[in-house]
């Protein structure tokens, strides 16, 4: 482990070699048999792809023969026998409906949040197909290793989900893949503990029960500061030179709400997962989380289970909204791949109202195609999570500076948490944030 | 004169007694201090309740299910194959670069020649950079080589783990230096080729660093986890124990997996400590007894 520069040396020695005796047809020629059978997006040389993308682009409608083999990567539970293995059998699916393509599928894991590390590592070499979270949007454009929509492509997604989906999927109005699920986090309530009318306010909550925030956590703590007003990135959160506005009045009224939070002998913040810990044995009746964790907080009070968008807080006098982040995550289509429009139909399938719903029965993945919505009734996690999309959440930002928000507002709900901040410093410390979130570490 | 001397050596006595009690205490507390981290993942690999956060620092309840959990449920994190592919790989690392240590040790050791002091220095050199820091030029290396894909990573984890570790030769070359150099002329004097004198001589002498040296090399693929993640991206077949034991901590899993993340910690020390009690007894047979006279 420690001594892989030595590695490299030898390694390269033995590379140069190889290359040095054989000239450079040895590789190409030993990558062109393989890919039949193996990987082929690997090693093919990159001017043949574009160029045959384009002659067969125009022969799509009859589906000339194609024999590939497709490398796919999600998530592993989409590919575990227990959650139906819905990936292996979406792929089976779209391979029976082209009956002139030969597809043989490979299958990787990487969860859609690792699409970032793990595909811009080697994107020739990446999964032909594979699932993103949106905030990986930026990293993986500037890569080269996402395809922009256009034609049909684009008409279906723009039809099939709303605007503030394919916003988040968007980058200078270009849509680059095919959203099936919104990622964002909302509150789970104990029922026995809080009636429908209490959950409207976290005043009140807090006043009925006990209640774990993460406040410590920097993608939870804007819910106050951009519930009273602050903005990130203008209105819209795509203004990079707008800048992060987490200063003035509103925001320091935030920090003193919080400061009383924090003092608040029923606010606990959820840390290292102290709330589901709470759920499990009675000692907390509400938590701020996602769907990933909607099992174990069904798991935790059984018939009491609640879930819904955020509630209101009052902070200087002011009724305010809290608002979570909330972005999506897609499939998108390597451009590096052989058969552009193999992995584009694949990926549009794998993103269909078909597969959605094949994906909400087999693991409760909340569904994002406007019409499959208006079907499910009656799931609180379903609606929880579009409530909070639609109506408490704005659209986490992806432009590059906010990089530089997460570790200064992380700092700011630690330095709350620890009793750093009072009433009589919060202005200095909310200052202290603002200026640090909009300065660039990188400058 | 026993009573004579019994005075002074009573004060002694005491004064011997209240140093041992006082090194005593203290080595107490640093050891409390340094197995209470180990101690405590032991107890949450047997813990029955679920989560990552508990209020007592004692389980409520025992149970063996966290083991059961990560050899039964395989389908999102196959922890079996994973141990059976970290263990494949330490085998072969560890005979292949306990080999290139030792070849490259006796070389500095015993031979002289013209590259030898500029080549330690350069080795010297290169062993302070950070491994990590050729992460992704080993990657593209190894992809050149067709050694990125398929049933070619674990090769790929073995060659990545042995290869370089042939610049770690330092404290191998110590030890042999302590050696003395007489045993090899007399063994040459007799006749022995240098291969004869490595095999004969240097190396029953030297079963402590060997053993140091088994015990390191095997123990690398288990806790490294950049060069596993960089090499294995998204092929699951083959990821080693270190991936597996990173993703049972992600937010999706953590709540299920945590104390099966415990579990698994303590089943990856397993086979090191197998290996540390086949070997220990050579850890102890120093060089005494070697030269007589």
């Amino acid at each position: 482990m420690k001594k892989k520069v030595l590695a490299v040396l030898l390694a390269s020695a033995m590379v140069a070699s190889l290359v040095g005796c054989g000239g450079k047809e040895e590789a190409p020629a030993e990558a062109g048999t393989e890919a039949e059978a193996e990987a082929p997006a690997e090693t093919e040389p990159e001017a043949e792809a574009p160029a045959e993308s384009e002659a067969e682009a125009p022969a799509e409608e009859e589906e000339e023969a194609i024999t590939a083999t497709i490398t796919v990567w999600g998530p592993s539970e989409d590919q575990s026998e227990e959650n139906g293995n819905w990936l292996p059998t979406m792929c089976e699916q779209f391979a029976a409906q082209h009956p002139n393509w030969d597809l043989t599928f490979e299958y990787g894991v990487c969860a859609e949040g690792d699409a970032k590390a793990t595909v811009t590592q080697d994107v020739e070499g990446a999964a032909d197909v594979y699932f993103y979270a949106n905030d990986n949007i930026t990293d993986l454009i500037a890569a080269g290793a996402l395809s922009e929509l256009g034609g049909k492509y684009l008409e279906s997604v723009k039809a099939t989900n709303s605007q503030t989906i394919v916003d988040s999927i968007s980058v200078d109005g270009s849509v680059y893949g095919f959203p099936f699920t919104t990622n964002t986090w909302f509150m789970y309530y104990d029922k026995s503990v809080f009636s429908e009318d209490d959950i409207k306010s976290l005043d009140t909550m807090l006043e009925k029960g006990k209640v774990a925030f993460p406040l410590s956590n920097s993608w939870y703590i804007q819910a106050f500061y951009v519930g009273n007003g602050c903005t990130l990135f203008g209105d819209d959160q795509m203004d990079e030179a707008a800048g992060i506005n987490f200063g003035g009045d509103n925001a320091v009224a935030a920090t003193d709400y919080l400061v009383d939070l924090v003092a608040n002998p029923n606010f606990i913040n959820d840390q290292d997962g102290a709330g589901i810990a709470g759920l499990r044995d009675g000692s907390i009746n509400a938590i701020f989380s996602g769907s990933w964790d909607a099992q174990s907080v069904k798991d935790a009070l059984g018939d009491n289970f609640g879930a819904a968008q955020l509630p209101k807080v009052t902070i200087g006098g002011n009724e305010c909204q809290m608002m979570a982040f909330a972005g999506s995550k897609a499939i998108g289509a390597n451009p590096n791949c052989e058969y552009p429009q193999v992995a584009m139909a694949l990926a549009e399938y794998l993103a269909s109202a078909e597969a959605q719903q094949a994906h909400y029965d087999m693991r409760t993945v909340v569904p994002c195609n406007t019409e499959l919505l208006a079907n499910i009734t009656g799931d609180p996690v379903v609606s929880a999570q579009n409530d909070t999309y639609d109506n408490t959440s704005i659209t986490q930002p992806f432009v590059a500076a906010m990089g530089n928000y997460w570790s200064p507002a992380e700092n700011m709900g630690k330095a709350l948490v620890a009793g750093e901040v009072t009433h009589d410093n919060a202005a200095a410390k909310t200052e202290e944030m603002n200026t640090a979130m909009n300065t660039d570490v990188a400058q | 004169m026993s009573k004579a001397s019994s005075a002074p050596v009573t004060g002694a006595k005491i004064r011997k007694i209240v140093t041992n009690s006082i090194v005593h205490v203290i080595l107490a507390i640093l050891a409390f201090i340094w197995v209470l981290p180990i101690f405590w993942v032991v107890l949450t690999s047997f813990r029955a309740e679920k989560g990552s956060y508990v209020t007592t620092f004692f389980p409520q309840s025992y149970t063996f299910n966290n083991y059961k959990k990560l050899f039964t449920d395989t389908t999102i994190l196959n922890f079996p194959l994973m141990f059976k592919n970290t263990f494949v790989i330490a085998i072969f690392t560890c005979i292949i670069s306990t080999i290139f240590v030792l070849s490259v040790s006796y070389c500095m050791s015993r031979m002289r020649f013209k590259m030898r002091k500029p080549f330690m220095n350069v080795a010297m050199i290169l062993g302070l950079f950070p491994g990590f820091m050729s992460m992704v030029a080993v990657y593209y290396i190894l992809k050149a080589l067709n050694m990125s894909e398929g049933s070619m990573i674990p090769v790929a984890l073995v060659v990545v783990f042995s290869a370089g570790t042939g610049i770690g030769f330092q404290v191998a070359k110590g030890f042999f230096d302590t050696i003395p150099k007489a045993l090899d002329e007399a063994a040459i004097i007799d006749g022995a080729t240098r291969w004869q004198t490595f095999t004969k001589v240097t190396v029953p002498l030297s079963k402590p660093i060997i053993v140091y040296t088994i015990l390191t090399s095997f123990m690398a693929p288990w806790i490294d986890f950049l060069f596993a993640k960089v090499i294995c991206r998204a092929d699951a077949k083959y990821f080693t124990v270190s991936i597996g034991l990173w993703k049972m901590l992600e937010k999706e899993y953590i709540d299920n997996w945590y104390t099966s993340f415990a579990a698994g910690a303590v089943l990856v020390s397993i086979p090191i400590a197998i290996l540390f009690l086949l070997t220990q007894k050579f850890y102890v047979e120093g060089v005494s007894g070697a030269v007589k006279g």
